[in-house]
């Protein structure tokens, strides 16, 4: 489906009544089958973008259009969490599990969309490990399959790898791409990494610090399936370059501020 | 002084290392029997004063033989579960009721906090008014007195539920029933055993005090009618096996615990 | 519980005390007692000098319960103690702690109304008339081990019953068990006056015998204690005194012509004084007077008796020979020694 974020706004209330603006006049679209990323500097409010696009927080003005063409029970979205946000007392089958049951899926369709994921994402072997017997990157997979497995109209991914060393970040984002190109789903992945938008994306869209605002929306000229070599290519240093520009200075007054 | 020397690290916070002793735990254990019974068999202090630890092993022995012991200790363990069961399931649903509703929070908690300094002793007699003097008011005592640190610990746990997780579940279309039972229940269950671990205490303490008033059976109404027939001996068997059901209340739970919240202990 | 507390309490105190100084010779003796109108004659020996007269000074030290006593006893805070022969007694004698039984302090006498079977009036009134009809009924005493679960027992033995036919519910306390009869908790209850003349006259229960007229027995008696036993000129001296205030007792309160009362010149003056050592209103007072021998001799039969069904009933674990627990020498001698007016 299409994804149509039409001229949205947040304005968060303190406790004191003070208003203080997270986003201002957000308009993007997601095409179908589309990886899009989400790239600003640390509290631009990417995290309320995505929270407002999954129905878990409140717009203050403006609206989010899901459009096209969409299966019976299938949710909008799957969401999957900086923090992994697993269930710590479900094992990993149970977590894979969790969205289908709330879908009321029926228990042999369960099993068998759970084997799938589970061996999509490469957990073999750990279907009955807890969480906390999971190093971070396996826990990520955990969250990964368990958003796929409800086959979500669009996948929103807060930051998922930002918690995890480089190396297994690296790793990650190519095990993504590989079940991306699988799984096709639209995928809206929010990042304050450029590297990582980059190498990812087929566009990116780049917001200010707060409040928010799209300053630009850079495609990336890239062939597919994406490979580490590709680095080194000149579109990618272009695309990476014409990014910082747009956010360096808007980095340099946050960190003034003491706030990045 | 100055010059070239060679000095060895020292391990400086060994003092601070503090290794289990498990023998010394024993020997303490052993050896306090050993001295009181020594006490009673020098003869220093009456055998009516203080049974030997012998007499009492004997009279358990003998009570257990006829019987006597487990007629005692079901209608205790009868009293003791089905209060748990009351206490114990009401404390959990309004502690989830209050920490998860605003107007249950609203509505519960000066309730809980006005009624819950109440010493649960000083409400037998009116219990018994409402409830008769048979088995209702004895396991409603029990009830009131597990209820309030499950009520008051499930909240806890309820409100420290980690709203991630409120909010992931959320995010795949769970409503609030199905946040509570798959989200805040398990969340809250390490509170809600510490909460059952402090209401075990209470009630072994509740038990003897229900058991005062028109019992006939119970190791409550042992041990007050063996000190109102100065069957010294008799009471000490009641004490020991108080004391030996709060030990084993407290291992159960810790099994049931280490079942029930495997995340917290693999 | 107060029993526990008392009995650690007491077994503190013995530690203290048996580390201080012998006893004075010319020290108050220490009697523990219930406010209750069967202690009369103490109340009478106190309040007209009988004690006095033969250098006895003594110190009423009044209790909530009669086991505490038999304990305060035991542990040499008291000197004599008057009350009711409970299982505990016997116990702590059983226990090694040795106390005498010394003289009578009350009984329970047919034609003397003390303790009372009271039935719900609701049940009289549908035909419950025999002790028989309390098979399978609650019977609501004090605490089980007391003087009244013995009478009970021994009341239903008469008709062939026994404890096992009814259910007995030990309530704790005298108003307690009142409480639960009107509260139709229990069927009936065995309590002394005034509690069942209260129960008749508020209508909620109606007296079905008492207790005396079917099992007289010797439920109240004075001990010594081991030590006050041993100083056998003063032990004396008290039971003249004791034996003084009993005839005065007898002959005001207790005297009958043909089934009746037959008041004696000093009724009023031993009723005014139970009252005020009672507290209690002097027309609950004049309700009745316990029974007891005119010398304070003792039916030592009885107490025999006592410790067997307590033993059958499984409270004892054996009986104490009658030597090591029963001591009428001092009532005979201070009966002797005390001159007839």
């Amino acid at each position: 489906m299409r994804v149509i974020v039409d001229r949205l706004s947040k304005t968060y209330r303190d406790r004191t009544g003070r208003e203080l603006a997270a986003l201002v006049d957000i308009a993007l679209r997601v095409e179908p089958e589309e990886f899009v990323a989400v790239l600003g500097p640390s509290g631009c409010g990417k995290s309320t973008l995505l929270g407002i696009m999954a129905g878990l927080l409140p717009a203050t003005a403006g609206q989010v259009f899901f459009e096209g063409e969409r299966r019976d029970g299938q949710p909008l979205t799957a969401t999957v969490f900086q923090e992994f946000a697993l269930f710590p007392w479900r094992s990993v089958r149970r977590n894979v599990e969790f969205g289908l049951e709330e879908l009321g899926a029926a228990p042999e369709e369960r099993k068998e969309c759970v084997a799938r994921f589970i061996a999509m994402t490469g957990l073999e072997g750990f279907e009955d490990k807890f969480p906390h017997q999971l190093s971070g990157g396996m826990r990520q997979r955990v969250g990964i399959a368990r958003a796929l497995a409800v086959d979500p109209a669009v996948l929103l991914m807060d930051e998922p790898f930002s918690a995890l060393d480089a190396q297994t970040r690296t790793l990650m984002m190519e095990e993504l791409l590989g079940i991306w190109e699988r799984a096709r789903t639209s995928i809206v992945y929010v990042t304050h990494n450029i590297q990582e938008a980059v190498y990812m994306a087929d566009r990116v869209v780049v917001l200010s610090r707060r409040p928010g605002r799209v300053l630009d929306v850079v495609p990336i000229e890239l062939k597919r399936p994406r490979h580490e070599g590709q680095m080194g290519e000149p579109a990618f240093v272009h695309a990476q370059e014409r990014i910082w520009g747009l956010i360096k200075t808007q980095a340099q007054a946050a960190l003034r501020e003491g706030r990045a | 002084m100055s010059g070239s020397s060679r000095v060895a690290v020292q391990d400086r916070a060994a003092f601070l290392r503090r290794p289990e002793h498990r023998l010394l735990r024993v020997a303490a254990l052993a050896g306090l029997v050993v001295v009181w019974e020594a006490l009673t068999r020098v003869g220093w202090i009456p055998a009516l004063f203080l049974p030997s630890p012998v007499g009492v092993l004997t009279e358990l022995g003998e009570m257990a033989a006829s019987g006597q012991l487990f007629v005692h200790l079901g209608a205790s363990l009868r009293r003791l579960l089905l209060g748990f069961a009351a206490g114990g399931g009401a404390g959990v649903a309004v502690g989830v009721m209050t920490g998860f509703f605003s107007r249950a929070d609203a509505v519960g908690q000066p309730l809980i906090a006005a009624t819950f300094p109440i010493p649960k002793i000083a409400l037998l007699p009116l219990l018994i008014l409402w409830l008769g003097i048979g088995e209702p008011s004895k396991v409603a005592v029990i009830a009131l007195g597990v209820f309030f640190p499950m009520a008051i610990n499930t909240y806890a746990g309820v409100r420290e539920a980690d709203p991630l997780l409120v909010r992931a579940a959320v995010a795949f279309g769970a409503g609030r029933w199905s946040v509570i039972r798959k989200v805040i229940v398990p969340s809250a269950l390490p509170m809600i055993f510490a909460g059952l671990k402090l209401g075990a205490g209470t009630a072994l303490l509740l038990l003897v005090a229900a058991e005062m008033i028109a019992a006939d059976s119970g190791i409550g109404f042992l041990v007050l009618h063996a000190g109102n027939i100065m069957d010294t001996t008799k009471l000490m068997v009641g004490i020991v096996v108080l004391s030996l059901l709060g030990l084993l209340s407290h291992w159960a739970l810790a099994c049931c615990e280490r079942l029930a919240v495997p995340w917290r202990h693999t | 519980m107060r029993r526990i507390t008392a009995l650690v309490l007491a077994a503190c105190a013995a530690a203290v005390l048996a580390g201080t100084a012998p006893a004075h010779a010319q020290q108050k003796v220490k009697v523990g007692a219930l406010k209750l109108t069967s202690s009369a004659p103490l109340f009478i020996g106190v309040e007209k000098g009988f004690f006095k007269e033969f250098g006895i000074e003594p110190e009423l030290v009044f209790f909530q319960a009669a086991a505490p006593i038999a304990t305060a006893l035991a542990t040499g805070q008291l000197d004599v103690g008057a009350t009711g022969v409970t299982a505990a007694l016997y116990n702590i004698v059983l226990g090694g702690e040795q106390m005498w039984i010394v003289a009578d302090k009350g009984r329970e006498w047919p034609g003397y109304p003390l303790t009372g079977i009271v039935v719900q009036r609701d049940l009289y009134d549908g035909g419950l008339r025999g002790i028989g009809d309390l098979k399978g009924k609650r019977i609501g005493i004090t605490t089980l081990g007391s003087t009244f679960h013995y009478h009970l027992g021994n009341v239903l033995e008469k008709v062939g019953l026994s404890l096992a036919d009814v259910r007995v519910v030990p309530l704790q306390t005298m108003p307690a068990a009142i409480e639960a009869l009107k509260g139709k908790q229990v069927d009936a209850i065995l309590l002394p006056q005034p509690f069942p003349g209260v129960a008749e006259s508020q209508g909620f229960g109606k007296i079905l015998f008492w207790a005396g007229d079917l099992h007289p027995w010797q439920i109240a008696t004075v001990f010594y204690s081991k030590k006050f036993a041993a100083e056998r000129r003063r032990a004396v001296d008290f039971m003249r005194g004791y034996v003084k205030a009993s005839r005065y007792y007898y002959d005001a309160v207790l005297v009958q012509k043909d089934g009746k009362r037959a008041p004696g010149a000093d009724y009023d003056e031993v009723v005014r004084i139970t009252a005020k050592y009672t507290e209690a209103r002097p027309e609950v007072i004049r309700l009745g007077f316990p029974f007891q021998d005119r010398n304070g001799r003792l039916l030592v039969t009885d107490i025999e008796r006592q410790m067997q069904w307590w033993t059958q009933n499984g409270f004892m674990k054996r009986t104490i020979p009658l030597k090591g627990i029963v001591d009428t020498s001092f009532v005979e001698e201070a009966a002797k020694a005390v001159p007839e007016k």
